[in-house]
């Protein structure tokens, strides 16, 4: 079966820590992989740090980019791939959103994936208070 | 179908890596797996990690495990079993 790679790209060490995060709940994640960008680090060295990044995860069946913020760097750098017809880019990465790549063992295509990672990362915001607030534990019980 | 309350013995619950334990469990049975929490009736596919990671269960929470399938009482005793042993934790 051939899987949806993903690149997760941000600054600072974010992406790394969030690869490693997500391989220690799900095992092992030969299919993901991070690039952390530098914040002083050159366009075109972390142009080609992304494109080794690509190269390394894709199997023919398309590479999901998950950046840390639109409008940022890692982003923007992100962005030259999108002319290629087999790289989807969804900003805002988040831990669920890691996991739910990692996780994903249907045969799905890069489109699908894509919008279901967008879903989940929106859905995994939430305000815990609000969902758990009819069991919130009171002083005496 | 099979139904069965689970006991949530272990101090952390269904975290991460308990609910990992979980999903890679189900998936092994063709049989729909669900949860549910008895008090909000909040309902999880057993077989999706951010899904089981969503119904925040914690020590002392009540819940029950749904099956429904060819395997369905095979899938519930094993996650019965699971439950009771705390993922390993205890």
């Amino acid at each position: 079966m051939k899987k949806v790679g993903g690149v997760i790209v941000s600054h600072g060490q974010v992406a790394n820590e969030l690869v490693a995060a997500a391989e220690a709940v799900v095992g092992d994640l030969s299919h993901i992989t991070a690039v952390s960008i530098g914040w002083h680090d050159d366009v075109e060295m972390a142009r080609d740090e992304i494109r080794r990044a690509i190269a390394k995860v894709s199997d023919g069946a398309g590479v999901l980019l998950l950046t840390d913020m639109f409008g940022g760097t890692p982003t923007n750098i992100a962005m030259m791939f999108l002319k290629e017809n087999d790289v989807e880019i969804i900003t805002g990465v988040n831990l669920p959103m890691v996991i739910k790549v990692a996780s994903n063992n249907r045969e799905m295509s890069l489109h699908e994936l894509a919008e279901e990672v967008e879903e989940q990362g929106k859905e995994a915001i939430c305000r815990a208070g609000t969902l758990l607030a009819p069991q919130r534990p009171s002083k005496d019980g | 179908m099979v139904k069965r309350q689970l006991p949530i013995v272990n101090a952390l619950g269904l975290h991460a890596r308990a609910s990992a334990q979980l999903v890679r469990l189900a998936a092994g049975f063709n049989s729909t797996v669900k949860l549910v929490r008895d008090d909000t009736g909040l309902e999880a596919n057993a077989k999706s990690i951010l899904s089981v990671l969503h119904l925040a269960a914690s020590l002392g929470t009540g819940l029950h495990v749904i099956a429904d399938g060819d395997d369905e009482e095979d899938a519930v005793v094993a996650i019965e079993k699971l439950f009771q042993n705390g993922f390993g934790e205890i």
